[in-house]
């Protein structure tokens, strides 16, 4: 009866103590709290499922003392009564249906967590800069969406559960290993710790780990991702050996991580079960000991053995999901980086039409060290019609991208109207870029990216980007499915529909980006007369390499190098500038077909 | 599937032995344990019990060095199988047309390449081992079961017999939410990596909402078909469970009535029950393994889809040789093209292009001009005719034979590596343009600088039929200068074929090709060439 009183404490503060020094030893700590925030939308679900869990597992614990129970019954009155066997279905029926409902729930809470998450990210990404994308690096910031997120759903279907039942076994089962006798109980579960070391120190080995084993998935991604897209170039060149190889290595180092984890794991698994074994061990040489000198009864070391068992069940859960617990750790760390990270300062976007006024200052960008823009300084009268020619690499991309918001200048400033940042007209800028992505979906989709267009609106930047013909031969019209990759269109096509997007946004200023490259002179010449009747009040600022279609541009400006030479109409620049003299010389012998 | 297996049967075989082994030891322990209980213990000899717990330990020291065994060498061929699966996922992709990658996303392809193989590890590397252990144990107990008593036996292994029935009717359905959960999955990581391949666009057009929308649709298919998924591949565990317990209570009642007819003693009836256990208990883990069974099945059969499929442009043998065609002619017969059954974008197209000239393909938009020049680099092969090298069926050709002599700079500029010089061995005169020369970085290069380099990485194979596409569109008329006197030194028997917009680039073209309508037309001059431009309606 002394050792009743006592014996509950030591087993009490041995459970708390050792999922303690196993959560500080293996980050836990840290990893944990963020973890448990993510959950708390979710605690009624998860209550549920850990009392269900609970209730299930206690009920099919009845079943043993149920049968010991038919058996006593049995040997006492030579007869089965008929309540015990029912007895024995309803309970059998009850922790089918717990166990079936915790199934539900289970499967129903972690795809919840999941895609709440996966909302949370995509809304977060979606607020974030261009640069923030380059910088983050697509590839990774895929495997946030799909592994790493898969990973956080791992934890809560398979984890949570799992953990808690342990513990309570394991807490119970303590218990009665020390109110048996406390002496062997405490010296059983000396294992305990040893086991939670183990952990520990191979835990902190195997997370970095981890993290290595997604940053490799990474690296995977983007290889697969890049011999997709050139796809067509590797075969032209037969260069799959070289795109094989390149994959071989990351295939390769995705390998070795793992396999180093493999190496970890199979060091721990053994040694905790070991330990676990040596805890029988000490049963029957310390029990042993008392049975002999008469301290204890044979049926209670009986007892001490079953007990163990019940012991070491929940160690081994523990056991396998710490590596559901790392993973997922590392994973959600990732994911977290990612919604922690700052976003750009929203901005109140201005409702009322602006005139279409565009001044560049002193504008400077910087790519990695290599100054690309070195001071542009540039002014677009509202309604006007302006040309920005130069040399491949002057910077004449970059300019447009500053000049819509895209990259952030690194000093200077672009105002639209004197006040107005790019990202604040954002709806009343629209830029037409040399790559015409489309995305994958009917044409019409493609087109409409703006909410409030209507017939008139459609019509007019569809016969403005000379497709309204084109579309009306096509069987399907506006809902033609056009993909990724598609060849659905042509490259003209492709760069018509992208100007139709960027019109129907009916945009104060439009920046186009050497679209006319890809059409044939005559559609070029057409499309160029559209713009002017439909379009006449609208600020334009195109870049080109041909100076005959800009001819009767009010401004031109030429670039070099990141700088701007001169600027003026064409008649100006011909006699200031001998660079531009030089470059529409080049050009002239086509200019009689043009 | 077997032929990933193969290399590794000699480990698995070691591994096979090991976790008999291991299961063997752990079934033996309690056996030493109850041996030395009743033995030693009772007769009051310490020392017995001693030699006892010395024997334990020795079998558990044993089960550390097997287990330790068994657990690297199955998870190190799970790494292996992942590894190679993967990395024949790969070259199989890179063997695939053209056409396959026009029919598949980018994203849904790396879910295959990844996810997929993913679910097929995880059954490898952590059910599989699971799988042999726990089978093994239940097929013991069974033998222990029936040798004991056969008709207890046989009664208590009848509700094993209903959960085999139906496992084998629920698998089918298991698969199929596994695979219509991993399908959605792929469509999600393509929604992903096209927004993210095209976020300039997404970001310029505040098309943020669209995303957000489009987004959360797919993330809502795709969870309500993961739920479903899991239902399907929890709905086994608690059959299981129930069952194993059905066990429990035949042997209870059963048991007791034989007992009662003293066919069997009460003891036995009690070692009877720890037996029942012992087979059940694995049983019940088997059930969440064969659902990650299923699911393993059910990505695999997603990989093996690409891995099997046979739209692969087959090289033909060389028969076909036709000897008194002049060497370098390329030749198009009769040829024609749609991209989908049904669809026409090229029709009868009959030409011949003879060696060391300048043919210029000239048209409208949306005409057929890329499409041209995709089937003489062979990215697809023709609908109906054919097309002739050197009076060889281009398809007879290997494809290293066919890289050698035929130079294609494709539209959109694609440059491998990281650096320019990954591209290119010489930037010859256009050194000027890359500020690092070949060490600059490909990131950050314009549209212009790239397709300089894809010009001059294709000039530098010196192919006998050189096809640029566009090749020049966005570079600035003075480089371009330099780029056709580079072009102007190619050996003179190159053959050389653009197609472009831009009419000086073209207006030296021994022959120009006018391509409207899926019809390509041999115009006389660069003037009729103009007016053919001017004149033909756009049919596009």
């Amino acid at each position: 009866m002394e050792d009743f009183h006592f014996s509950p404490f030591p087993s009490l503060c041995w459970a708390p103590l050792k999922l303690k020094t196993l959560a500080r030893d293996t980050g836990l700590h840290y990893g944990y709290s963020p973890m448990l925030a993510l959950l708390r939308p979710y605690r009624g679900w998860i209550l549920a499922l850990l009392v269900l869990g609970l209730v299930s597992n206690a009920a099919s614990l009845i079943l043993p003392s149920l049968i010991g129970q038919g058996i006593n019954l049995f040997t006492s009155h030579e007869g089965l009564p008929d309540f015990l066997l029912a007895e024995f279905l309803t309970t059998t029926m009850v922790v089918g249906l717990l166990s079936s409902l915790q199934n539900l729930v289970q499967a129903y809470t972690s795809e919840k967590v999941a895609r709440d998450l996966r909302g949370e990210l995509s809304e977060k990404v979606s607020r974030q800069s261009y640069t923030f994308i380059l910088e983050r690096d697509p590839a990774r910031l895929l495997t946030n969406f799909t592994s790493d997120i898969d990973n956080v759903k791992l934890f809560v279907s398979q984890v949570i559960s799992g953990l808690l039942s342990s513990a309570v076994v394991l807490v119970g089962a303590s218990i009665l290993l020390v109110r048996l006798n406390w002496k062997l109980g405490l010296a059983v579960l000396t294992i305990v710790p040893l086991i939670a070391v183990t952990f520990a120190l191979v835990l902190r080995r195997v997370r970095p780990l981890f993290k290595q084993a997604t940053a490799a998935l990474d690296g995977l991604n983007k290889v697969i991702e890049k011999s997709i897209v050139g796809a067509a170039l590797v075969r032209v060149l037969n260069s799959q050996e070289q795109e094989n190889a390149k994959f071989s290595v990351a295939n390769r180092n995705a390998r070795d991580v793992r396999l180093t984890i493999v190496k970890n794991f199979s060091l721990m698994i053994p040694v905790v079960v070991f330990l676990s074994n040596a805890g029988s061990l000490i049963i029957l040489l310390l029990g042993g000991r008392y049975v002999l000198d008469g301290f204890m009864t044979l049926g209670d070391l009986a007892a001490f053995n079953s007990y163990l068992a019940l012991l070491i069940f929940p160690i081994f859960v523990v056991g396998f999901m710490s590596n559901l617990i790392a993973q997922a750790q590392t994973s959600y760390g990732r994911v977290r980086e990612v919604l922690d990270s700052p976003e750009p300062e929203p901005v109140q976007l201005v409702s009322e039409p602006i005139e279409g006024r565009v001044e560049v200052c002193d504008v400077h960008f910087s790519y990695g060290e290599k100054e690309v823009l070195k001071g542009i300084t540039l002014e677009l009268k509202p309604g006007s019609r302006n040309a920005v020619v130069g040399p491949t690499a002057a910077g004449k991309s970059q300019l447009l991208m500053v000049m819509s918001g895209l990259l952030p200048p690194s000093s200077g400033t672009v105002r639209y109207d004197e006040r107005y940042k790019p990202s604040q007209v954002a709806r009343q800028i629209a830029t037409v870029f040399q790559e015409s992505a489309l995305f994958r979906g009917t044409l019409g989709e493609n087109i409409a990216f703006s909410p409030r267009a209507d017939t008139e609106a459609w019509e007019k930047a569809m016969e403005t980007a000379e497709l309204a013909d084109f579309v009306k031969k096509l069987p399907d019209g506006l809902d033609t499915l056009v993909s990724e990759r598609g060849t659905t269109l042509s490259g003209g096509q492709k760069q018509r529909v992208t100007l139709a997007r960027a019109l129907l946004m009916e945009p104060k200023v439009l920046l186009l980006d050497d679209f006319t490259a890809r059409l044939d002179p005559t559609t070029e010449a057409r499309v160029r007369k559209n713009l002017v009747t439909n379009y006449p009040e609208m600020t334009i600022l195109a870049v080109t390499q041909r100076i005959a279609t800009i001819l009767d541009f009010d401004q031109i400006a030429l670039m070099m190098e990141g700088r701007i030479l001169a600027q003026g109409t064409h008649q100006e620049l011909l006699s200031t500038s001998p660079e531009y003299a030089q470059i529409y010389d080049s050009q002239k012998s086509t200019h009689q077909y043009e | 599937m077997n032929e990933l297996l193969a290399p590794e049967r000699r480990t698995l075989i070691w591994a096979g032995g090991a976790i008999l082994l291991t299961s063997a030891l752990n079934l033996g322990a309690p056996a030493v344990i109850a041996h030395a209980i009743d033995g030693p213990l009772t007769r009051g000899d310490y020392r017995g019990v001693l030699e006892h717990g010395a024997l334990l330990l020795l079998m558990y020291l044993v089960a550390l060095v097997t287990q330790n065994f068994q657990t690297l060498r199955m998870g190190s061929v799970g790494q292996r199988v992942l590894f190679r699966l993967r990395g024949q996922v790969f070259e199989k992709l890179s063997q695939l047309p053209v056409a396959f990658f026009d029919r598949h996303q980018t994203g849904d392809l790396i879910s295959r390449i990844n996810n997929d193989t993913d679910k097929v590890n995880q059954f490898f590397s952590q059910s599989l081992m699971q799988f042999v252990g726990s089978f093994a144990t239940m097929l013991g107990a069974a033998v222990f079961l029936l040798g004991l008593n056969p008709k207890l036996g046989m009664a208590t292994l009848a509700p094993a017999v209903v959960m085999l029935i139906l496992t084998r009717l629920l698998s089918p359905w298991i698969k199929r939410r596994n695979a219509v959960s991993l399908k959605t999955t792929g469509e999600l990581s393509s929604e992903v990596n096209e927004s993210l391949a095209n976020f300039k666009v997404i970001v310029a057009f505040e098309r943020r909402d669209f995303f957000r929308q489009s987004f959360s649709e797919i993330n809502a298919t795709n969870t309500e078909q993961a739920m479903k998924a899991g239902v399907a591949n929890g709905i086994l565990a608690p059959i299981y469970t129930f069952c194993s317990q059905l066990g429990q209570l035949v042997v209870l009642g059963l048991g007791l009535s034989m007992v009662s007819r003293g066919q069997f003693s009460l003891g036995l009836l009690i070692g009877y029950f720890v037996y029942v256990n012992r087979f059940y208990d694995p049983m019940r883990q088997l059930a969440a393994l064969w659902a990650s069974f299923q699911a393993a099945g059910a990505a695999y059969e997603r990989i093996a889809e690409v891995l099997e499929d046979s739209s692969s442009l087959p090289v033909l043998d060389r028969d076909s040789v036709t000897s008194e065609v002049p060497k370098g002619r390329l030749e198009f017969r009769d040829v024609g093209f749609g991209y989908r059954p049904g669809q026409s974008v090229l029709s009868d197209v009959d030409f011949c292009l003879e060696v060391g000239k300048t043919y210029a393909f000239v048209g409208p938009t949306g005409g057929g001009k890329t499409t041209t020049a995709s089937l003489m680099a062979r990215l697809y092969d023709p609908v109906t005719g054919a097309i002739f090298l050197d009076g060889r069926d281009l398809r007879s050709y290997s494809g290293q034979e066919r890289s050698d002599k035929i130079g294609f700079i494709l539209q959109e500029p694609y440059l491998f590596g990281e650096t320019v010089g990954d591209n290119v061995e010489s930037l010859m005169e256009l050194e000027g343009l890359f500020p690092e020369g070949l060490a600059t970085p490909i990131e950050g290069l314009s549209l212009g600088q790239r397709q300089v380099v894809a010009f001059l990485r294709a000039v530098s194979r010196n192919p006998d039929l050189l096809i640029l596409d566009e090749a020049t569109a966005n570079i600035d008329t003075v480089t371009e200068g330099i780029l056709s006197e580079i072009l102007a030194r190619l050996p003179s028997t190159t053959t050389r074929v653009v197609i472009a917009h831009r009419l000086n680039t073209i207006e030296n073209a021994d022959a120009i090709f006018f391509v409207n309508a899926g019809r390509v037309q041999l115009a006389g001059s660069m003037e009729q060439a103009v007016c053919l431009l001017r004149h033909e309606s756009r049919s596009s």
